[in-house]
């Protein structure tokens, strides 16, 4: 079986009296897209540049393709990386930009031409060698950095926030080419950004981080429908919340009492009957119905309230509904669904399996 | 036309950015094109006439050049000042950018104050300062004393020779050069180092292909902010320099002052202009706008 | 390798910190030398050390000095304030606008740079007495040293302006404020740490400027002048002790520039980055 390509032992890092990276260990095959995905001061941009050699960590090691590289120097560790402001260098052509690298590595001119000539084509960029970054598109400069970082075919491509600066139409093809990319050259990325979307439309495995760890590491998938944490749950995805209390257990399920309603929920991990617990379900696991009639109950949880607002997102709708308590919940349903207005008298339901718990 | 509509034509003239860039930027351009090129104009001018008697005649004739570009003292005067300059522009170029460097990286909130630090002993004047020189490195000065406590003789070249005068010159302008390149690393992007060092460039690399580049501007600013003065040098080479390092613009000066030869040192002026003009032009086509990474100040 | 790259690096900064240092003895040893001259009894030959105050008595007790400096820091003050308005508003109307006369107009504030001061007074000088047929006074002497004051101004707030985020300007229009306004209330308080700068700057260079006043100001004294005419006829000793004074104010100054920026009072534009 094939050594990972970056594998990553108890790194820690502090900055005086802040721990950036706690103790986090890492590993990253072969052709893997990684995110490391987590709200700002989480650590993901001091891990990545641990990795990148612009930092030193001060406990555990960085290896990559087996090679132990934790003191050295970036420019001997043979990776790409692509930053958030592009940072092209703004005296060179595109041309001469990409091929940095190259020139770096002093690869002889027939072979650097050959591979410019691959680049620019990969990126569809011919025909803009001579010009100079400020006379670019935010689209061409970001595609000019990619070329950049993947020209020498490094052993890793590390992206800080790449499609931070870009409008949301260029960022959502952006997000489309660069999986693209990856999965053709089977060059390992890790990607690091805030945007849980971007995260799971383009990464194979997801790390959650917070406060410079770990909250959960594995397939997209997984930390979407199985959120491990509350943090994780509450983070991916958009989800309704309620705290409510634990009352006991029913086989894989466990009763749940909130606000005087009763309901039946997935069990929570580790929790003993009259704790306090927070139930977490994605606005799309709800559905909306007229009224209790609407819908077969069997094995479904409901709640009665009153539809507020409809807010139209194009493929779906938000429904927002007004509990009797008071309490706002969203549904993100089928636009064109039931003939619903403001202020009509709605339903909110879902299966007894659906959604997450957690204790507090 | 009424009082109201006369004010909106107004105003909307005013509104024009024609108009702005004319009001903000005429007075300084005009100021310096009526109070420096205006009399630059008139030097030439003299320097066709001729001298008799401390008044000038305008008497058109080229004797002036014709001295200037025939004896040999002149020739010597300036050939030594250039090469004074050109030494004098490399060493404090050599200096200035690591001075500036570790400021403009390093300095923190301390920076201006750094900076400032370096122009303070302009305080002290000129001529104090050379006077001090002399007597620190004096043949009797406090380097030498020191030394002949010690029981080793007096380091001769340190007073009153070319040498003595280069470092004089030294002393009094590169702090000009190392605020030039200052002020140039503090609006670069260090993270563009960081960008380089990824791609695989050792940091001396990287220094060659983006910080000197990407500064370049910067560093001719301040070789011609050191090298143009050092030409015209003249009370460093009187005081710190021996008899045989007269500059020339010691023999220029002499022209106004005491011989009254105006014409002729109208002529030197003219010459001395030319020089320096050739220095700059030589200096700004070295200058590429693209390849310098002026990316949008110029633009807009 | 890797170790012995950074331990490169590391190298580079602390030779760097070591030659700075050296500079600043470099640059200061004559300047201790003036400070400790003046206290010393014989000027022309101050060793062995024999401590003494005539220079200061002698200072005071000078009319010629009083009005060398008085006349000095007219002069300085002056160009100053020309050469800091010209400049302001020559870097803000270059950067702001576009306009077919902007090369010509950014080669004019940056030409003075290229002549020399000599250079600056002779012609001046010469266009003065023969042209205009003017003798040389304070006035035009400011204009003079106003030549290279703007473009060393011109050249310390373009640093700044060049970085200025002109969408600020815009906002504040949409808020109700007219340019002038803007100017006042968000240009200058951002840009202000160069115009100081551009401020002293071009007082310093006048007050001690000796080429350019000598040639304009004749008789008139100044600091300079009233030196090189003492150096003729033997080195004054108030000079040691005026040169003294004025590094004690300085000193002052620069004590409480570095407090505000220690104890982070004023940071003088510096954004932590």
């Amino acid at each position: 079986m094939p050594q990972p390509v970056l594998r990553l032992h108890s790194i820690v890092k502090r900055f005086c009296t802040v721990t950036a990276v706690d103790r986090v260990d890492l590993t990253i095959e072969r052709g893997e897209f990684f995110a490391l995905l987590g709200p700002s001061g989480s650590g993901k941009t001091t891990l990545l540049r641990i990795i990148a050699g612009l930092e030193l960590p001060d406990l555990g090691t960085v290896e990559i393709s087996g090679r132990n590289v934790t003191h050295l120097p970036p420019y001997a560790r043979h990776i790409g990386m692509v930053f958030q402001n592009f940072l092209l260098f703004p005296h060179k052509t595109a041309a001469e930009n990409i091929v940095f690298p190259l020139r770096m590595q002093r690869l002889p001119r027939a072979a650097r031409d050959e591979r410019l000539a691959w680049a620019m084509k990969l990126m569809r960029l011919q025909g803009l060698e001579d010009r100079y970054p400020n006379e670019m598109s935010g689209g061409q400069q970001q595609r000019v950095a990619l070329a950049r970082g993947l020209i020498s075919r490094p052993a890793l491509l590390l992206l800080d926030e790449p499609l931070a600066n870009l409008d949301r139409e260029l960022r959502s093809e952006m997000e489309v080419e660069i999986r693209r990319y990856q999965k053709e050259l089977e060059i390992p990325f890790v990607y690091v950004t805030h945007n849980q979307e971007e995260a799971l439309t383009m990464s194979d495995r997801i790390a959650v981080m917070r406060n410079g760890g770990f909250e959960q590491v594995g397939a997209k998938t997984e930390i979407y429908t199985n959120p491990a944490t509350v943090f994780v749950a509450g983070f991916v995805g958009h989800a309704n919340r309620f705290e409510a209390r634990l009352v006991e257990f029913n086989g894989e399920l466990a009763r749940i009492e909130w606000k005087g309603t009763s309901m039946l929920v997935p069990r929570p991990r580790d929790a003993t009957p009259g704790a306090a617990i927070q139930f977490a379900i994605k606005y799309e696991d709800l559905e909306v119905a007229r009224g209790v009639n609407g819908f077969d109950p069997t094995n479904r949880n409901w709640l009665t309230g009153r539809l507020r607002d409809v807010i139209f997102k194009g493929q779906t709708a938000n429904y927002i509904v007004v509990l009797e308590d008071g309490t706002d919940i969203v549904v993100s349903g089928d636009p064109h669904g039931l003939d619903l207005k403001p202020a009509d008298s709605v339903v909110v339901h879902w299966p007894i399996t659906r959604g997450n718990c957690f204790e507090l | 036309m009424s009082g109201l509509e006369e004010r909106r034509r107004w105003l909307s003239i005013a509104r024009r950015p024609g108009v702005r860039f004319a009001f903000l930027v005429a007075p300084g351009a005009l100021f310096i094109l009526i109070a420096l090129v205006l009399p630059l104009l008139s030097i030439v001018v003299f320097s066709f006439w001729r001298t008799q008697s401390y008044e000038l005649y305008a008497d058109w004739n080229l004797n002036n050049y014709r001295a200037l570009l025939g004896e040999p003292a002149y020739r010597i005067f300036f050939l030594r000042s250039l090469f004074t300059a050109a030494i004098v522009s490399f060493v404090s170029l050599a200096i200035a950018w690591p001075v500036a460097y570790l400021i403009a990286k390093h300095g923190g909130r301390y920076r201006l104050l750094l900076v400032l630090l370096l122009a303070a002993p302009f305080f002290t004047g000129v001529i104090l300062r050379i006077t001090a020189l002399q007597g620190l490195f004096g043949p009797i000065g406090v380097i030498n004393m020191a030394l002949n406590m010690f029981g080793m003789g007096p380091i001769g070249v340190l007073m009153y020779t070319q040498f003595a005068a280069g470092i004089g010159l030294v002393y009094l302008y590169v702090p000009f050069m190392i605020t030039a390149i200052y002020l140039s690393l503090v609006n670069f992007n260090f993270e563009l180092l960081e960008v380089a060092k990824i791609n695989g460039a050792h940091p001396w690399r990287a220094f060659i292909e983006i910080t000197w580049p990407l500064n370049w501007i910067g560093t001719v600013i301040g070789l011609v902010l050191v090298f143009i003065p050092c030409l015209a040098s003249a009370v460093t080479q009187r005081f710190l320099g021996g008899p045989q390092a007269t500059s020339f613009g010691m023999s220029l000066s002499l022209q106004f002052g005491e011989t009254g030869t105006w014409a002729l040192g109208s002529a030197m002026g003219v010459f001395l202009f030319l020089a320096s003009l050739i220095v700059i032009l030589a200096a700004g086509r070295s200058i590429n706008l693209k390849r310098s990474g002026f990316t949008g100040a110029l633009d807009r | 390798m890797s170790l012995r790259a950074e331990r490169r690096i590391d190298l580079a900064a602390f030779s760097s910190g070591i030659l700075l240092i050296v500079l600043y003895i470099f640059l200061y040893a004559p300047i201790f030398y003036v400070i400790y001259t003046s206290f010393a009894a014989d000027i022309v030959w101050p060793f062995p050390p024999s401590f003494s105050t005539s220079s200061y008595e002698d200072l005071f007790a000078s009319s010629l000095y009083a009005k060398a400096l008085s006349n000095s820091l007219i002069l300085g003050l002056g160009t100053a304030v020309l050469s800091t308005v010209l400049a302001t508003g020559g870097a803000i109307g270059l950067l702001r606008y576009r306009n077919h006369w902007r090369g010509t107009a950014f080669f004019l504030f940056l030409a003075p740079l290229f002549v020399a001061d000599l250079l600056i007074g002779i012609s001046t000088l010469a266009f003065n007495s023969r042209v205009l047929g003017l003798p040389g006074n304070i006035y035009s002497a400011i204009a003079a040293n106003a030549i290279p004051g703007t473009s060393f101004a011109f050249l310390i707030i373009l640093s700044q302006v060049v970085r200025y985020d002109w969408a600020m300007d815009e906002a504040a229009m949409v808020f109700g404020a007219g340019p002038f306004r803007c100017f006042a209330e968000i240009t200058l308080p951002t840009i202000w740490p160069s115009v100081l700068g551009a401020f002293l700057i071009s007082f310093i260079l006048a007050f001690n400027n000796l080429e350019i006043s000598f040639y304009n100001l004749g008789a008139i004294p100044t600091l300079p002048s009233v030196a090189w005419g003492s150096l003729r006829f033997g080195l004054g000793p108030e000079l040691f002790a005026l040169a003294a004074l004025v590094n004690f104010a300085v000193f002052i100054i620069f004590a409480v520039m570095y407090l505000l920026m220690r104890y982070q009072i004023v940071s003088f534009g510096y954004r932590g980055r």
